[in-house]
Order: C-alpha cells, then structure tokens, then sequence
C-alpha cells in the first residue's frame, strides 16, 4: 500500500497548480464562460502544449502514454486550480476515444488541441443504455446515425461527436462530424453556465465507426467517473484548502472564527470528510487504472465522494459568510461543479442500489 | 390541547388564499424569477398595491397605526401562504422596520414615519452589515457626529441588499464611540438622495443584486435617529427578530416541494415512473415529514408570541431548522430530477424554471444570514435550556 501520489506524480500537480494559479481566476472564468468557445483559446493551446490533453494517450497518437492514475492526477489537480470546463472535458473525451480505440486516426488532432471532441451518451428518455434508441444503419461506407442525444458536454462548441448507438443487437460507437448534415444542435446552458446541448441525428455520414460491445462501453464509463472522482477529490482539496485560510484570516467578536468550537468542528468534519473522500476515490481510480472489475467498493466512491464533496462546499459556503457568496468567489465555482459532476458521473442512488445488490441479493 | 386552526384563523387563511387566487398569476411568479429582481419589479409592486387597497399591507400592525392587528398565528399563515403561492412577501419595511419604529420610536417619529410607510411611498435597505460587521453586529464602524441639528455619517455598508431601489436606509450606525460596544450604536433613517450616498452593485451565487453603501459625509436631521442614542443595537436585534419569523416559514420549501412532489408524478426515467423508484419515495417521503415538523417550530413560535412570550428559542429553533430543510429540499431536488434538472435558469426547457438549481444556490445564506444558526444554536442552548455560558 502506498495511499500518496509518486514524486513524478506530485511533479506533474506542482507544475499545473503553478500554471494554473497564473492563469485562471475568478474574474477570467466569469468572462470566458460568455464567450463562445467557453474558455480562452490561449489557455487551450498552452493546455494542449503542455501534453496535458494528451497525456494518457498513446504515444503513436501523440500522447504521453500514461496510465488512468497519472491522468486522473492531472486532472485532480486541474479542478483544484479550476481549469475550464471545456478542457476538462477534452481530456476526459480524448480518454473515452482512446479506450475504444487506442489507434483512432482523430487522437492526435485531440492531444495537439487541433480539434475536439464531444462525448454524446445519454438520451433525453434516461440514462440506461439499454433504454438507448440511437442507432446506426446503412450499408458499409454509407453508414448513418439517426437518434437523439441529451445533455451533450460541448456539443456546439466540439469539432465531432463520438455517439453511443446500437447496431443491430449490440453497441457501436459513431464518430459523427459536427457540422455534417442532419447534425442539429440546441445549445443549452448548464447549472453554472457549463455549455451543453441537445442534439438530433438524421441519417447522419458516420465518419467512422468503433465496433464495441457492453463491456468497451462500460469501461468507457468506469473510467470517466473515475475521473470524475478525481476532480471531485481536487475540488474537495480546494475547497478546504481556502476554508482553514479564511477561518484563520476571519475576525468576529475580536477573535479568529477559528477559535470558536462550532467553527472548528466544521472545519474537522470537513477533513474527515475530505481525507475519507480522497482514499475511497484513489482506491477506484487505482484499481480501474489496474484493470480490475468493478467491485462494491467502486460503488462506495460514486456513492460517497460526490456526496462527500457537496457537504463539503456546503460547509465552506456557511463558513466563508457572505464574503463567499459573491459571484466572483472561487467557492461558488466548486460548488457547482460538485452538484453537476454528482448528478452526471456520481449519483448516489444507483450505486446504492448496486452496493445492496452485492450484500443482499 | 389543541392543534388545529380556530374558525376564525381557518376563515383568515381562506381569505388569504382567495386574495392570492385573485392576484397573483403566472406572470407574477415569473417576474420574481428575473435576475437581479428582488421583488421589486411593476408586477410586484402591482401585487403589493393590491395588498395596501386591500388594507392588508400591515396586517401586523396595531389598528392605531392604521393595520390590521392580526396576531402572530395569524400573520405567520399569511406569510406561509404567500410564500407558498411564489407571491412577493411583504417588504421588511412593513414586517420588520416600521413594528420597530411603533414600539421605540417617538410620537413625532411614528406621525412622521408610520403613515407614509402604510402608503407605501417608503422602501428601506437595511444597513447593519459592513466589511468587519456580519455576525458580529456590535463591531460596525459607521459613525455619525452631531453637527448643529444635523448627523453628519462617514462609512462603509455591505451586503446592503435593495439599496439601489430603496428610498431610505435603515441604517446602524456609531453615534457612542465612548460607551462599550453594544452601548454605541444608533438606528438612523437616511434618505437614499441624500448627497454623499453612493451605491456599488454587488451579484451574489443565486443571481441576486445586493449593494455595497458607502457615505461621505452624508448630513441627515437630527429627528432621523429614531429613539435613543445608544440602543441601536437592540433595535436592530429587535427588527431581526421580526425579519426572523419570515425566514423561519417553510412556505418557500412548501412551494419548491410542491413543484418537485408534481414533477416527480408524471416523469418517466429509463422507461420507469420517477415516482415508483424506492429511494425517490423516501426522499420525497423525508421531506414531507421535515416540512411537517417545520411548520410545527414555525406555529408554535407564532402561538407562544401571541401569549405575550418572547419566543427566542423557539423562533431560533424554527430558523435552524428550516434553513438546513431548504438545503436538503434543494439537493434532493437536483438528486431526483438528474440530468432534467441541470439547466441553467434561464434555458425555457429547465425544469421547474430551475428553481431547485436555483434553491441549491440560494440555501447557503439561509444559514449564514438573518443571525447565523450558530448563534441560534447558541441561544437555543442558553435561553431554551438555561445551559451556562461559562
Ligand atoms: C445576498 C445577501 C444579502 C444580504 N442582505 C443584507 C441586508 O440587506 N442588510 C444587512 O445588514 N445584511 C445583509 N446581509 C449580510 C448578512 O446578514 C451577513 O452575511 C451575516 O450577518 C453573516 O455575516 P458575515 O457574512 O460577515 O459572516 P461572518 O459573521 O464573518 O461569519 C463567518 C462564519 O463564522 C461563523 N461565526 C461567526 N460568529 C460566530 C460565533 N460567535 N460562534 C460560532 N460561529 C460564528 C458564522 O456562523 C459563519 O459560519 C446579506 C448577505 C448576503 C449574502
């Protein structure tokens, strides 16, 4: 057992959390979230200058070849510091491409930052993919896509889709260019200004597909909400971090609010939650870095750390007062990043209902 | 023992919802939900004129200041009810500033004050926060010096939300800079067109504007101190207590749960009914029960201050509690509607205009606000359970 990052991991975060402590504030993600691309183009090609889209891609594609775990440190690091969420998304779409299909001919165009991809999953009658109505059809070389998808990260501001279809009986994934005909996007904004969108395919030219199964999909998955636990944890970490500077800074009746016990204990509980959060999410991430199949105790991170990391901004928004309320406070970023990476990636009822499963049935 | 509504308080709520089925519609609702509308916009103010025609704009207020004289149970199903139907509350200035003003203010005072903020043609920011000033009311540093018959004030005011509407400030301010902490503080009415007022417009999380209030030399009569030098503090702790009964009012939760309890009825999820999934049955199931219990602090508080009590621990009990209810009614929400339920506000295809987004935002400042649970926690343990303070 070793429950800490390696030197070269530790590395990499110093090295983000110094280019991000420069680059992102407060101020600038407030006005990047209204203009188009939703973040700053400069940013992204440094970003993708600096390997971090690609780091976990193969390196015949351009990428870093590194492992789940070094990705999701990275990507820890990158909520910590609260990079964009459209970069966040690149380095999670890239990895969903590159565990489908570690030779696709886009992956390098998506490491180099040249184009990007959006990940087109859930179907505005639910999230279940055996619910999904989206499919391919046509013959080789004319293949298309007819479906709808929902709640589309990146939807307009993305070069292709990467789509989840059915084939006949089983599941495909289509790389459908974005401004090919029958692609039609409905921006919509998202609980914090995140841009999504609702997108319609008729008969839409398939690019390329990636012949997959239930497993490549479920893997798919497995590895993004590992990642997503990972940005939870680094949320978490600076949500915490800014909290005891604040309860130590802040004074009320002549003391630090740090003196009194209700502050104190607040700020207690949100370390252990913090610390508890953090090993349960780096066990998951661990083990699906491993390959190994999923388990109860995967379960317990998505049904624990997203929680985890909403109580813990709860507690920070009550904590910093009004001095936290401010739109151009970093607290209120993480707490909404919280809610919508626990509605997406970690909600908490289907992961209790697979723990029960495993004890009781 | 008796839990239920008398005749007559029954026939008050019937009166009330049949006012709030005549004057508020769809239109109105949505107008609250405008960004940077703190319910002040023509609808809302149309509502509230509608209130005073009525007669009902100081339905708390003793029949001699021209009110109705309705007693705490009786204000407190008011409040739950418009809250309930998303109607815009009654201003503070009419549940929290004017009954301080009847009970310490002067004669002169009252006839100058009272009938001109029954008219409505008076609308008060409350000025009690500054930058070192939250919870700690007694430290505020704004000050005034007696020049000739005017108060000259110097300083600075947060989060002081409505400012930007109001005509008047309902200001604390230092006036004692000699007597201990609490001894020094004054209430002051200073008009907003006063020179030396200046207004900064502060956004908070929810989409709400409050304002940051600064005052150089802003000279105010003499008369604008309302009743004594030096008791501003009790004033203000006075007012809160009234502005507190609002915010223990589960109406706004009943109003969300309401939505969510609608929604959760008819929407189908991965070729399922929501409602027939177990966990969102007991959520919603939790909730209903949490508002129960709710309403419960909230009646009780009413009843104990129309025994000529002084409810404190009551009313803090009610304030704790349904401030972390909102939170929990807020995140259930957005747990239940899922992927449906994280749109942006402003997307015409969110979800119960996504207010549950929105109420996740606001609940924060529920607890931290209006007298943080904290320091209601603490009174709860001194003056409910007489626990030492030392
Ligand atoms: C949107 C908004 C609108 C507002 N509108 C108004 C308005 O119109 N007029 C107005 O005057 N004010 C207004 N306020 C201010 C509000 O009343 C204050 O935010 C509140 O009093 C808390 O003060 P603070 O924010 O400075 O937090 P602080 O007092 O600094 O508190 C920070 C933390 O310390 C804790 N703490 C403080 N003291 C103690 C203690 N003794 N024991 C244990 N814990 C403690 C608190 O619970 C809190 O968690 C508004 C605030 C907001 C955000």
């Amino acid at each position: 057992m070793r429950p800490e990052p390696t030197g070269e991991q530790r590395e990499l975060q110093e090295a983000v959390r110094g280019l991000l402590s420069r680059e992102v504030d407060p101020d600038r993600l407030l006005r990047w979230e209204n203009e188009p691309a939703a973040c700053d183009p400069v940013l992204a090609r440094t970003v993708a200058e600096l390997g971090w889209i690609g780091l976990g891609l193969p390196t015949a594609s351009g990428g870093g070849g590194a492992d789940l775990s070094d990705v999701a440190c990275l990507v820890e690091e990158c909520a910590r510091g609260l990079l964009p969420r459209p970069l966040l998304g690149a380095i999670r779409s890239a990895d969903a491409l590159a565990t489908l299909d570690p030779a696709d001919p886009l992956l390098p165009d998506l490491a180099s930052g040249r184009g990007r991809l959006a990940l087109a999953l859930d179907e505005p009658g639910g999230r279940d993919p055996r619910g999904w109505k989206t499919a391919l059809s046509g013959p080789r070389g004319a293949r298309v896509v007819d479906g709808e998808k929902a709640y589309v990260p990146d939807a307009e501001g993305s070069d292709v889709h990467l789509v989840a279809a059915r084939d006949g009986g089983s599941t495909a994934f289509a790389l459908v260019d974005r401004r090919t005909p029958g692609v039609s996007v409905q921006a919509l904004r998202g609980f914090g200004g995140d841009r999504q969108g609702h997108v319609g395919y008729r008969a839409a030219a398939v690019l390329r597909e990636i012949a997959a199964t239930d497993e490549a999909l479920a893997r798919v998955q497995r590895r993004q909400a590992a990642l997503a636990l990972a940005e939870m944890t680094g949320g978490m970490a600076a949500v915490l971090e800014m909290t005891v500077e604040y309860v130590k800074m802040r004074e009320q009746f002549g003391q630090k609010i740090a003196v009194f016990q209700a502050v104190r204990h607040q700020v207690a509980d949100m370390g252990t939650t913090f610390t508890a959060a953090r090993h349960l999410a780096w066990q998951t991430i661990t083990r699906i870095a491993a390959g190994a199949p999923r388990d109860v105790e995967e379960a317990s991170a998505i049904a624990w750390v997203g929680q985890a990391f909403k109580r813990v901004c709860w507690t920070a928004h009550h904590l910093h007062g009004g001095a936290g309320f401010v739109v151009e406070h970093r607290l209120r970023f993480h707490g909404e990043r919280a809610q919508s990476l626990c509605i997406r990636w970690a909600p908490e009822a289907p992961a209790l209902r697979e723990i029960a499963a495993a004890l009781l049935d | 023992m008796d839990y239920e509504l008398s005749p007559a308080e029954a026939a008050w709520r019937d009166e009330v919802r049949g006012f709030i089925r005549r004057n508020v519609d769809p239109g109105l609702a949505s107008e609250t939900r405008l960004k940077g509308n703190e319910g002040r916009g023509p609808l809302a103010l149309r509502f509230h004129r509608a209130l005073r025609d009525a007669g009902w704009w100081g339905i708390a207020w003793p029949k001699e200041y021209g009110g109705l004289g309705k007693s705490a149970v009786e204000q407190w199903i008011f409040i739950d009810e418009i809250e309930s139907a998303g109607a815009p509350m009654l201003p503070l200035t009419v549940t929290s500033v004017a009954p301080t003003i009847m009970r310490v203010g002067d004669e002169q005072q009252k006839r100058e004050w009272l009938p001109r903020i029954n008219e409505g043609g008076i609308d008060f920011a409350l000025g009690y926060s500054e930058p070192e000033a939250g919870t700690d009311m007694a430290s505020i540093r704004t000050h005034a010096v007696l020049d000739g018959d005017e108060w000259v004030v110097n300083g600075q005011k947060m989060w002081n939300t409505m400012a930007h509407s109001a005509t008047h400030n309902w200001l604390a301010v230092r006036t004692e800079p000699d007597a201990p902490r609490h001894k020094g503080l004054s209430m002051m009415i200073v008009p907003m067109d006063a020179p030396g007022v200046t207004v900064q417009p502060i956004w908070v999380w929810p989409g709400l504007r409050t304002n940051a209030l600064f005052l150089d030399n802003v000279r105010v009569p003499r008369s604008n101190l309302i009743g004594d030098r030096g008791a501003g503090f009790y004033y203000a702790a006075m007012a809160l207590n009234f502005e507190r009964l609002a915010i223990g009012s589960v109406g706004m939760g009943r109003r969300m749960f309401r939505n969510l309890v609608r929604l959760v009825r008819e929407r189908v999820v991965d070729g399922r009914p929501l409602k027939d999934e177990p966990w969102v049955r007991e959520r919603i199931a939790r909730l209903a029960a949490d508002l129960e219990a709710g309403r419960m602090l909230g009646l009780e508080t009413a009843w104990a201050i129309d025994q000529g009590r002084m409810p404190a621990a009551e009313s803090s009990m009610a304030k704790v509690f349904v401030s972390e209810l909102v939170q929990r009614i807020a995140d259930a929400g957005c747990e239940i509607l899922g992927l449906d339920g994280q749109l942006h506000p402003e997307e015409p295809t969110a979800l119960v205009e996504g207010r549950m987004q929105w109420l996740y935002r606001l609940a924060p400042m529920l607890a931290f606000g209006g007298g943080t649970n904290e320091v209601q926690r603490d009174i709860i343990g001194f003056l409910g359970y007489g626990l030492p303070r030392k």
